[in-house]
């Protein structure tokens, strides 16, 4: 990987992982509803592009970790367009992951005699594609994901740096960034395709 | 009664038909001023950066506390009882009404022609433009009639609309920069447009909303707010048609009646509440509701329908360089003779579509990692969608229709508001042809790029609603008159959405702001 688009990766993911979301309170590792740091980042290394490199995928679970913290269950969401009724978020999701990342862990004992952690990425997507395939193609919102693998995966592919890592531009969509520029094509990130 | 409170003019409603008559009256006049919203505030300029973040996150309302529970009804209508009303949330669109749509029975022979004309409406629209603050570009002057120009730059177009306006031009549709009620230069106060792709929660006050406009007027001394107290009924003068109290209660003290009396009553309560309330005020001289000696309350309930579709374009766009702008074309609204009737415009932007992130391919084998984004690039590398969609407008019927809800009240017993839309038969026999016309301009369209259309949709949501209180000269088949003063009441004006006579095929917004100036003109003059 080029220094630059290293740098670049650092840089754009620790700003993903520094956003501060307010109504976040962190929960406690003992929690039962507390996502397996170790798991979970397997589930990332099976999930989310290796061009990331570890780093960068270890700054994308990161942010899922805060912004599932920042999750309010059965929140009000923004009314849809002449629609009388008030909509809501769903359940809180994080028991039901935290209990997938344990569930994770146990089959891969009984399948291949060691934790989800240890085994091989090929070992680990045979035991993540049923979820994934259940789900479909579409990766949807994150606090509706039936499964945290795919509730992670759509966290980071829906960010702003995914957008700017795959066309390899600085896009940098939903960020305050003045008019000025806005006819010019983005500017290349040096260092990734596009 | 607990409370009294007395002023000059009272106005119903604090949303943002409120606010263009709370502002002109307050500048043009001496006369003292209380505005009664039914709802609170919700986020504050200063809270909206951190509700926008949580909106991104996690798809909050970014408004809280914006509406109030069971007070509601059936049919389109907007959640938003606060002070700004919808306009908190909208989007900021303000393109005018066409000429046309003030005459189309005159000119087609379909509908209702409008008491006033286009050219009435004009210097209202242009005063609506200034004290929002609307930034837009002059397209050409037969689709885009105005005598002044805009009085701020239009928004940049983005590097993808500029593709995109490159293909239209190819295609011969004239398309230009959607006019929008968002700063391209610093506007009373507020900051220029930093491009944050969040319009419907601002968080640098580029966007107008109206509680700016009402907070301004409460630093000057020159209005007075009752926040948080729902009118439940209007109350006349003995012996008198002459309105002489509105009655209502502050949500904390539900059993205390608060009265407010005024020399003059001005219904700005949006397009569904309104005629509600006017229904609600029902009494042995009025026994079908206050205004509605002859049975036209409710009636006339309006709004345009609409198509839309992606289209594949053979280029590539970067999604998310500015989606909240677009480009407009109101050809259509201006046609010139027609055999058949259809008016409407056009919009595009740019779309994620079919160009996001997905865990399977096409043949269903699950990607992983890399491979996700692969198959992303591909699909982005040398193509891209945009979106389009058209309103066209709806033929009034008097069929369409809020009454009292026979089934559905609220904390105090009160009968809610419900709304059986429907469109006039014109509508419903025109509608193969409308939908073969809009459709085939779209592929038209696509084609000319050498795209090509991936889906379409028609969609009979009543968008922009409003009626119910239609103006007119004649008392028999409106409520109001051209200036918005009742027909039956010479105290009592109605502004906005529920007076309009159709609602055209542009976002509707404006136009309800340029007549509810154009009735603080009329009272005005006392
Ligand atoms: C998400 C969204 C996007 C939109 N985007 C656009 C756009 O881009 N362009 C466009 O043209 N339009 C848009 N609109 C529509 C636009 O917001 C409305 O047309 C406009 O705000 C209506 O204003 P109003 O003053 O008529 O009514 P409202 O905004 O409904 O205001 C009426 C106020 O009266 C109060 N009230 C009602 N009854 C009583 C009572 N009995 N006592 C006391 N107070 C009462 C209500 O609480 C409310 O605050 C959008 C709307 C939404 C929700």
């Amino acid at each position: 990987m080029a220094e630059s688009r290293r740098t670049f990766l650092k840089q754009s993911a620790a700003s993903v992982a520094v956003v501060s979301l307010p109504g976040c309170a962190p929960m406690s590792a003992e929690s039962p509803d507390a996502l397996l740091p170790a798991t979970l980042r397997a589930v990332g290394e099976t999930m989310l592009p290796e061009e990331l490199g570890a780093d960068g995928r270890e700054r994308a679970v990161a942010a899922f970790e805060l912004w599932s913290e920042g999750l309010e269950p059965v929140a009000e969401m923004a009314h849809p367009y002449l629609v009388p009724e008030t909509v809501y978020t769903g359940p809180d999701p994080r028991p039901g992951w935290a209990a997938q990342l344990r569930g994770l862990d146990i089959e891969s004992r009984k399948r291949f005699g060691a934790s989800f952690g240890e085994i091989g990425v090929p070992e680990r997507r045979s035991v993540l594609e049923p979820h994934v395939r259940r789900a479909g193609p579409d990766l949807g919102r994150p606090g509706n994901a039936a499964h945290v693998a795919l509730a992670l995966a759509a966290h980071f592919f829906a960010s702003p740096i995914a957008t700017d890592i795959c066309y390899g531009r600085a896009i940098a969509k939903q960020q305050c960034r003045g008019l000025a520029a806005a006819g010019d094509e983005p500017a290349p990130l040096p260092g990734v395709a596009s | 009664m607990s409370q009294v409170i007395e002023s000059d003019v009272c106005i119903i409603g604090g949303g943002i038909s409120a606010a263009m008559v709370a502002e002109r009256l307050a500048e043009t006049t001496e006369a003292s001023i209380t505005v009664v919203e039914a709802g609170g505030r919700t986020a504050s300029l200063e809270e909206r950066t951190a509700t926008r973040a949580r909106m991104l996150a996690y798809g909050e309302n970014p408004y809280p506390n914006d509406h109030i529970p069971g007070q509601t009804g059936t049919g389109e209508m907007y959640q938003s009882m606060v002070l700004g009303g919808a306009a908190m949330h909208w989007g900021g669109a303000v393109p005018r009404y066409s000429p046309e749509d003030f005459r189309v029975r005159s000119l087609y022979g379909v509908g209702y022609d409008w008491p006033i004309s286009f050219d009435d409406l004009e210097p209202f629209y242009q005063e609506a433009e200034e004290r929002m603050g609307v930034a837009g570009e002059q397209g050409p002057p037969e689709y885009d009639p105005r005598s002044q120009p805009y009085p701020m730059p239009p928004l940049p177009l983005s590097w993808n609309l500029l593709r995109m306006r490159e293909w239209t031009d190819a295609a011969g549709i004239p398309f230009w920069t959607q006019p929008w009620a968002r700063n391209t230069e610093p506007w009373q106060g507020r900051n220029v447009c930093q491009r944050c792709d969040t319009c419907a929660v601002c968080p640098t006050g580029a966007k107008y909303t109206p509680d700016f406009a009402f907070d301004r007027l409460l630093a000057a001394g020159r209005i007075r707010l009752n926040e948080r107290t729902l009118i439940r009924s209007l109350g006349l003068e003995s012996g008198s048609d002459r309105i002489a109290s509105a009655t209502g209660f502050h949500q904390d003290a539900p059993d205390e009646p608060v009265q407010f009396r005024a020399r003059t009553f001005v219904l700005a309560a949006g397009h569904a509440w309104s005629s509600h309330l006017l229904l609600m005020s029902a009494n042995s001289r009025f026994p079908n509701g206050l205004a509605n000696r002859t049975d036209n309350v409710g009636r006339y309930m309006t709004g345009h329908w609409f198509a839309s579709g992606f289209i594949e374009l053979p280029m590539r766009l970067y999604p998310g360089i500015f989606p909240n702008n677009s480009l407009l074309s109101h050809r259509f609204a201006s046609p010139g003779p027609l055999d058949r009737y259809l008016r409407h415009d056009i919009r595009l932007w740019e779309s994620t579509v079919g160009r996001e992130a997905r865990l399977a391919a096409d043949d269903g084998r699950v990607l992983w990692g890399d491979e996700v984004m692969a198959d992303w690039r591909a699909r982005t590398r040398s193509t891209a969608t945009a979106r389009i969609r058209s309103y066209y407008d709806v033929i009034p019927t008097p069929e369409s229709r809020l009454t009292l809800h026979s089934g559905m009240r609220n904390s105090h017993g009160d009968p809610m508001p419900r709304i059986d839309y429907a469109a006039g038969q014109a509508t419903l026999d025109l509608e193969p042809h409308t939908h073969e016309t809009l459709l085939g301009r779209f592929d038209e369209l696509a084609r000319a790029a050498g795209g090509r259309m991936m889906s379409t949709r028609a969609s009979r949501l009543f968008e922009h609603p409003g009626g119910g209180c239609r103006m007119g000269d004649d008392p028999a088949t409106s409520v109001v008159d051209a200036r918005g003063r009742a027909h039956d009441h010479e105290n009592l004006f109605v502004v906005g959405a529920p007076t309009i006579v159709s609602s055209g095929c542009a976002n509707g917004t404006l136009t309800f702001c340029a007549l509810s100036l154009m009735a603080a003109e009329e009272i005005a003059r006392g």
